[in-house]
């Protein structure tokens, strides 16, 4: 997180981690498309090889709200391919919040655990803790053929600590409620520890309300939460507030 | 893992577009070509400035009412006030600036944004609007001194241009310059991170260099220690056993008294197994000394033939009593000697011939031979100049030929590995330390020489010693 208070700037770096081929420059996409034009930057592609991405893809985004309070946000994906490590660890650094998006097909399975724990491995590396990290987790190509059942995601949702859900980001199904859950974890998380509600002195809520609105969201933040599967998520939105 | 330390680079200075300027990203050249493009294409001048006010590029016409009015004392004075205000005047938002001329002409005036901040702006004009269809008043009330003729002339010579075209114009610039600017950033993002990436990979591999370096000098003192352990207990491990061999060897020769049958097969029983175990110790301590480099070579000139008569001495019997034959085929005329160590080449030959004998089986042969060869080129061999000594260098090949049960081509590598035996099973049918090869081959690196071991045809083993001679000796 960046904080300027001169020019009363905000900006906030969120990452798309993931194994290879997971659908995390789909969901920048998909994000990219439904954003309002006002608000969006280009969304920039840093060489690909066959479609693959080689260093980051990065979609910002720009939001004004009362008395002149702009925020950014820097949506980064990370390379998936297992040779890209050194590039992973540098996008990773500095990001405020993690969405870990996951192959829902089976045969997926272990390079999902082996792209988390990869995550944790270079969190570690800049002195991080994964507990302390903003995470939601996306089940993503809920519409392929062999992947692990509904039932049995919710049920692994429910025992998990972070919020999961189900996308399929090619036709842009989940990747919004995703977003919006990440962008509000990472901003809890931010509020507690910089307290950015005292120092810019703002009703956050109501900024994040038209932030999402912005980004094409329909209803309110609790009902976009409210999809998400398991996940300690309650708990932890009362966390600023204790 | 430590954190961070070689990787100084930080993507979120990179991805800011706080420090993006236009001046940085666009080159003034190719700046010029894409706007005089414009110009040719509208007729109305343009100017690109940058966010500090710097003129970067301009494809300027110079307009000839502009021209006469500049020759003219008012009209310079007026003309340069308007142009002063044009330069001043910064669109803060998207929202384009229209600045009249006195002369009636109109500057058109847009900032250019990327990213959501202002780099810079583009000056279009002057241009004449549609509507205007004579000389204003202001233009008159300015340039008292011209003459009117002249500025009714002149005017109309001036683009024409409508507000909505103009501002059309300026739209269609912003959004090629942005894209210029977009491709200029994602250019030195990409070359940043291509250096970045490189820069973590290596530091990475400094990290896996350290750490590997690190167990390799551990590994080394560790195998120090053992050396040295291994030579200490051998030691005193032969010590106490001399002992044991010594009174054993009193006892069966009845220095105490005579002995029963029985207890002179069982005194003799422990003094050959005494004999056995230091045989085992001796090779153990040979090994260790040769690992640490401690073994000292007594070197003369060696006579090779009488190397190998000695050794076949030395076997004849074993060999008879397994059915083995044992040759020696030396040249007639003699070999030259090689600076060795007649103790040590013989313990080498020694070693090689006692495994080819228990290694055959009855009615088989083993043969030793000598002959003078060349230095091997086929190996590789790091010595400088190796291209121009090798070929002078000649060496003495012992061959130790058998027709035993053979070396599988996998395992030729290992067999001369310490402890190795190519089945362990042998150990038991034939005995052995599996230190004998090991010994063989670290003799010969001290004589700076080599043993190798090829398959015998049709079956069997051939073992070769190659000792240099020395070219000068």
């Amino acid at each position: 997180m960046q904080l300027d208070f001169v020019s009363r700037e905000l900006t906030i770096k969120l990452v798309y981690y993931g194994p290879a081929l997971s659908g995390k420059t789909t969901n920048l996409q998909s994000l990219h498309g439904f954003a309002d034009e006002a608000s969006r930057g280009r969304l920039m592609t840093l060489e690909t090889r066959d479609d693959r991405t080689l260093f980051f893809d990065l979609l910002p985004l720009r939001f004004r709200g009362d008395g002149d309070l702009s925020l950014r946000l820097k949506l980064f994906t990370v390379p998936g391919q297992v040779i890209h490590a050194s590039t992973r660890r540098l996008v990773l650094q500095g990001a405020d919040g993690v969405a870990f998006i996951a192959d829902s097909q089976l045969s997926e399975t272990k390079n999902n655990a082996r792209a988390f724990l990869d995550l944790k491995e270079n969190l570690r590396s800049h002195g991080r803790e994964m507990r302390e990290l903003p995470l939601v987790i996306q089940y993503n190509k809920r519409d392929m053929p062999h992947t692990r059942g509904d039932d049995e995601i919710a049920q692994l949702a429910k025992k998990g600590r972070e919020p999961v859900f189900a996308a399929v980001a090619t036709q842009g199904v989940g990747v919004l409620e995703t977003f919006v859950s990440l962008l509000h974890l990472t901003w809890l998380s931010l509020d507690a520890s910089h307290d950015l509600t005292g120092k810019f002195r703002f009703n956050s809520e109501s900024f994040l309300q038209e932030v999402i609105g912005r980004m094409g969201a329909r209803g309110s933040i609790d009902q976009i939460l409210d999809t998400c599967l398991g996940g300690h998520f309650e708990a932890r939105r009362r966390e600023p507030s204790q | 893992m430590k954190p961070q330390e070689g990787a100084n680079l930080d993507i979120d200075d990179l991805t800011t577009t706080k420090n993006v300027r236009l001046e940085d990203l666009i080159d003034r050249e190719s700046l010029k070509e894409v706007i005089t493009s414009f110009v040719t294409l509208f007729g109305i001048s343009v100017r690109v400035y940058s966010a500090d006010g710097e003129k970067l590029a301009d494809a300027v016409e110079q307009q000839d009412i502009c021209k006469y009015l500049n020759e003219l004392p008012d009209g310079r004075s007026a003309c340069a006030a308007t142009v002063a205000t044009v330069k001043r005047t910064s669109p803060e938002t998207m929202e384009d600036i229209v600045h009249p001329c006195f002369t009636g002409a109109r500057y058109h005036i847009a900032a250019l944004m990327y990213d959501g901040r202002r780099v810079g702006r583009i000056v279009l004009g002057p241009y004449l609007p549609a509507e205007v269809k004579e000389v204003p008043g202001s233009l008159m009330t300015a340039a008292r001194d011209a003459q009117p003729d002249q500025l009714r002339q002149l005017l109309p010579r001036m683009p024409r241009a409508r507000a909505e075209t103009v501002h059309n114009v300026a739209e269609h610039m912003r959004g090629v310059l942005d894209l210029i600017l977009f491709s200029g950033h994602k250019a030195l993002l990409t070359s940043q991170m291509h250096l970045a990436s490189v820069r973590e990979s290596y530091r990475e591999l400094q990290d896996k260099n350290h750490r590997l370096q690190d167990a390799y000098d551990k590994l080394r003192e560790l195998d120090r220690l053992k050396s040295n352990f291994i030579a200490t207990i051998s030691h005193e491990l032969r010590t106490p056993l001399t002992s044991i061999i010594g009174y054993s060897e009193m006892l069966g020769e009845g220095i105490a008294g005579s002995l029963t049958s029985d207890q002179l097969e069982f005194v003799n029983t422990i003094r050959e197994k005494g004999e056995q175990l230091l045989t085992l110790i001796m090779s153990l301590l040979d090994l260790s000394k040769l690992e640490s480099g401690s073994l000292a070579l007594v070197k003369t000139d060696v006579d090779v033939c009488k190397t190998l008569d000695d050794v076949v001495s030395l076997l004849k019997p074993n060999a008879t009593k397994a059915d083995v034959q044992l040759a020696v085929d030396a040249p007639a005329e003699g070999l030259p000697t090689v600076r060795g160590d007649a103790n040590r080449i013989r313990q080498a030959v020694l070693n090689l011939a006692e495994n080819a004998v228990k290694f055959t089986p009855a009615g088989g042969s083993v043969t030793l031979s000598a002959k003078v060869g060349r230095q091997v080129m086929d190996e590789a061999e790091d010595d400088i100049g190796f291209a121009l000594i090798a070929p002078a260098r000649s060496v003495i090949e012992i061959r130790v030929a058998d027709t035993g049960i053979g070396i599988p081509e996998h395992e030729r590598e290992k067999i001369f590995d310490p402890f190795y035996q190519v089945d362990s099973s042998s150990t038991r049918e034939y005995g052995g330390t599996g230190l004998g090869l090991s010994i063989v081959q670290r003799l010969m690196q001290a004589h700076d020489g080599k043993v190798s071991v090829e398959p015998n045809h049709p079956k069997g083993s051939v073992f070769i010693l190659k000792i240099p001679i020395d070219v000068d000796p």
